[in-house]
Formats: structure tokens, sequence, C-alpha cells
């Protein structure tokens, strides 16, 4: 994955605002409420919740939500469930893949606080550190009412202009960073692009 | 010497076009909802996602080549649309536009495989590969069947198509050309990629395919290129084998009934492999055509 060099500057978000599309700004806040796509990445026991969320009995796709495999074209990331350093790199380089505006929803008690797992060596305890989220449901394992409540708070959320995760990601990047760079030494992006290198 | 009402015409043929092509993709999805018991999304879903996508704050680019995709392949999807006859509404016409129309519904997914492979992923080059793949293996039938038609209607001007089905009878009750519809209708499945033979963009598998690096405003312009093409797929389907239309009306329904007929098939079917899919085109399709056209002579 390419370096982002804009990525480093505090100033990113107001002039990231494009300025020529304000006028179709509440139409675009419609759409991005209506179809939100999801980031068909599975972690911990969260994503065995999500096959009845998309299928007959819940059905998220009549609010517009599709599962979608291509990060760029995704909208809201899932966390569903605990997340292990290994897993964290994963997430993160899907996260900066994915294009703004982007959602992150955390699932479970794991990622905000470690959960059952609040003791364990390798599970990273508090995910808020490491890349920003917009909205958490409590519980292990939530149910897939909780889901689609969550998804309901974070379209509401997005209504009033609160969905704001991507933009505290552009701001306060260097602290983010900082954490990330703590837990995996300096240069891991570096290193986990060479080894794909040999593949593109 | 500007023709304002031809210049007209056209753009509300575009705009006619763009509309009931997104009602159409809402419906394949609606449809397929109401088969899975599901409720499904809105009808109108396919333009919200548009208009989200191109609401995005950031577009990624990988250069000339990557931009330049998309809107060549949305380019050509127009064109091939203002040539088919689309209710005593043609731009351009030639002698041989059949072929051209043929042709040009199939370069649009060229257009996404140069974008594609511009963009380096490894995903990407996989996806373009089947589709290439799929594409060589589909000629033959699909070349078959038009020469079916042709060679019973006499004909390569789609026009002169229309008025001859108006005056005979449609393609699809003349035996032989029956046999012409059941192969256009299987390699119609790989023209949409539904179904059966959806390997190009194989969602669980290669994560979408040549689409996996298009996000944001480029995702937004493919979206649109694809409402344009089911229209113009769907249009030309019924212009070859139920007799054209006269009216926007008569087209519409006609277009429904191809485009359930794909939904339907596309439910039930898993996907296929590509060297299956390769295998069963060479196979079936291509001996029923090879019958049509002998049929026919
Ligand atoms: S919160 Fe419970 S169900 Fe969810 S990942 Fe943690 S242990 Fe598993």
């Amino acid at each position: 994955m390419a370096e982002r060099k804009d990525f480093g500057e505090n100033d990113g978000v107001i002039h990231y605002e494009l300025q020529e599309f304000k006028l179709f700004e509440p139409l675009f806040k419609w759409a991005r409420k209506k179809s939100l796509w999801i980031v068909a990445f599975c972690t911990g026991c969260g994503g065995i919740e999500m096959p009845p969320l998309a299928t007959a009995r819940y059905d998220f796709e009549r609010f517009g939500i599709m599962p979608n495999p291509a990060p760029r074209m995704g909208d809201l990331f899932l966390i569903t469930g605990y997340v292990t350093p290994k897993t964290l790199k994963r997430i993160i380089i899907t996260y900066e893949m994915m294009q703004d505006p982007k959602y992150l929803l955390a699932h479970g008690s794991c990622p905000i606080n470690g959960g059952v797992y609040w003791d364990s060596y390798n599970v990273v305890k508090q995910l808020d550190k490491y890349i920003p989220i917009d909205v958490a449901i409590a519980g292990c394992m939530p149910r897939p009412e909780a889901v689609m409540d969550g998804i309901m708070e974070i379209m509401r959320k997005i209504e009033r202009g609160e969905a704001d995760g991507w933009k505290r990601y552009r701001e306060n990047y260097e602290y983010y960073r900082r954490n990330q760079d703590k837990l995996f030494g300096e240069g891991w992006r570096e290193k986990e692009a060479k080894r794909w290198l040999a593949w593109i | 010497m500007f023709d304002w009402r031809l210049i007209l015409d056209a753009i509300g043929i575009l705009i006619y076009a763009l509309v009931v092509g997104f009602i159409f993709m809402g419906i394949e999805r609606k449809a397929m909802a109401r088969i899975q018991r599901r409720i499904g999304p809105p009808i109108y879903q396919p333009i919200i996602d548009t208009l989200k996508l191109l609401g995005k704050k950031e577009s990624v680019s990988h250069g000339f080549i990557y931009n330049f995709g998309p809107v060549f392949a949305l380019g050509v999807s127009i064109t091939a649309l203002l040539f088919i006859p689309i209710a005593n509404f043609q731009l351009f016409s030639s002698n041989a536009d059949l072929i051209v129309v043929a042709y040009l519904l199939e370069v649009p997914m060229l257009g996404i495989m140069l974008g594609a492979m511009s963009s380096g992923n490894p995903y990407s080059a996989l996806g373009v590969q089947r589709g290439l793949l799929t594409m060589v293996a589909m000629q033959l039938p699909y070349g078959l069947a038009i020469i079916a038609l042709v060679q019973h209607w006499g004909t390569f001007k789609l026009s002169q198509l229309v008025a001859l089905q108006q005056l005979q009878g449609w393609s699809i009750t003349v035996p032989a050309l029956a046999l012409a519809f059941i192969v256009f209708d299987i390699v119609f499945q790989a023209l949409l990629g539904l179904e059966p033979f959806d390997i190009i963009t194989a969602p669980a598998e290669i994560s979408m395919g040549p689409m996996v690096e298009y996000g944001g405003k480029h995702a937004a312009l493919l979206f649109t290129q694809h409402a344009v093409q089911l229209f113009a797929e769907t249009a030309f389907f019924a212009v070859l084998f139920f007799g054209g239309a006269s009216n926007l009306l008569d087209l519409f329904l006609k277009q429904l009934l191809v485009l359930f007929i794909a939904i339907f098939v596309a439910s039930i079917y898993p996907r296929f492999t590509i060297d299956q899919a390769a295998k069963f085109f060479w196979k079936w399709p291509t001996i029923i055509g090879i019958i049509a056209v002998l049929l026919t002579v």
C-alpha cells in the first residue's frame, strides 16, 4: 500500500471539506445514511452474528446496507470482536484504504476494554487508542438486535454530522500513529508492505 | 447546421436510459431479496448508492489509465445505446449496426479491465484474467446466435430487423431462432455478469475482481456505466428476439421480461469456476448454436 503523505499534516481537515459541494451536503448526508456498505472483515467471535443479520430474519439490506468485500468502496467497518496485534495491523491498513467518510462500529466488550481477555498478553485492550471508533456496542456477544441498534445509531449520527471518526483520525493522526508505532515498532508499515510487494 | 430536435432526443433517451437502468438494478436486487424471502432494499437504492459514492470526499487514483478506464467504459456504453433502435429513435445507423452493437456491448468490460490492470492489485489482475477468459469462451455461442439471426432475416440492419419482425412475427416464434434465443440467453447471463457466470466479480472469492481498487467517484462512474449498459443490453435483446418496440412502454415491458428471466436464472444457480464456465460455453450453447445455424441455412 502506498504511503500517504497528506496524512501527516494536521490542517488537512479544514481544507478538506470541498467547498463547492457544500450545497449538496444535505443530499449526500441522506445518501450516506441510506447506503452503508460494510467491509466484510470479520475478526473474533462476532463474524458469526453477521449471517443472521444479512438473511431473512433481520435483513439489513432493507436499510441499504450491503456487505462489500472491497475496502475502497466500503463505508462501514465492523470490528466484530477481539483484536490481536496481528489483526490490528490488517485493520489499520484496511481502515486507511477506505475512503472518507468512513465509519467504524465496534462489537462487544473486547474492543472496548478487553472483555474476557482483559489479562491476555496478546489481545489489544483498547481499540480506541489505535483507530477512532464511532459507535461501540456492549455485550458478549451482542445479539443481532443490538448490532442493528448500533447501526441505527450510526445512521442517526451521520444525520446529525457526529460520526466524525475519519475527521478525528486525520486531525489526531500523530497520536494514533504514535500508539501504533509503540505497539508494532517503528516502520512496521514498510515491513508489512515489503512482504506483499512480490505479489504486486 | 445543428439538428436541435435530434440532440434533445438523444439527451432525453440518455436520461431515460440512465433512470430506467438504475431502476432495473434496483429491481434486480429487490427481486433477488424477495426470492430469498427478504424484504430487500427500495427499488431506487442504486441511485442512493451512486449519490453516496459521488459524495465521497476522497478518490484514490492510480494514474491516468486508471481514470480513463471508467470514462472509456461509460462512453462506449452510451455509443452502443445510441445505435439501438429505441422506440423509433435511433441516432446512429449503418448497414451493419447489428455487428457494431454486438461488439460495442462487450468493449466496456475491456475499458474496466484496462483501468483495473493499471491499479496493480493482484485481485484485479486475477479478475481481469477471468474476465478475458469468459469473453473468449462466450464469443463462439454469441457469434453463432447472431449468425442464425442474420441468416434467417437476411439483414444486418437493426431497424430493418425490427420492421421484418413486426411484419412476420417475432424471432422467437421461429423454431430455429428459438434455439438461438436459448443460446443468446445463456450468453446474456455472462454479459450481465449474473450468477452462473459472475466469475469476474466473484465477491466471495476475489473480492469484486477488477472493481476492487475502484472507490469514490470512480465507482460512481462505474455504477452509472452499469446502469446504461443494463438498459442497452436488455434493449438489444428485446430488439433481436421480441420484435423491438414502437413505444417506450412496450420496450420497458419487454426489457422487464428479459431482465426477470436473467434474475430468476441467477438466483437459483451457484457460480461456475472459470474452467467449468469455459467448458460449458464450448459445449452445450455451441452445439445448440450450430444446430440453429444449420436449421436456418
Ligand atoms: S466480547 Fe465476547 S463474544 Fe465478543 S469477541 Fe470478546 S469474548 Fe468474543
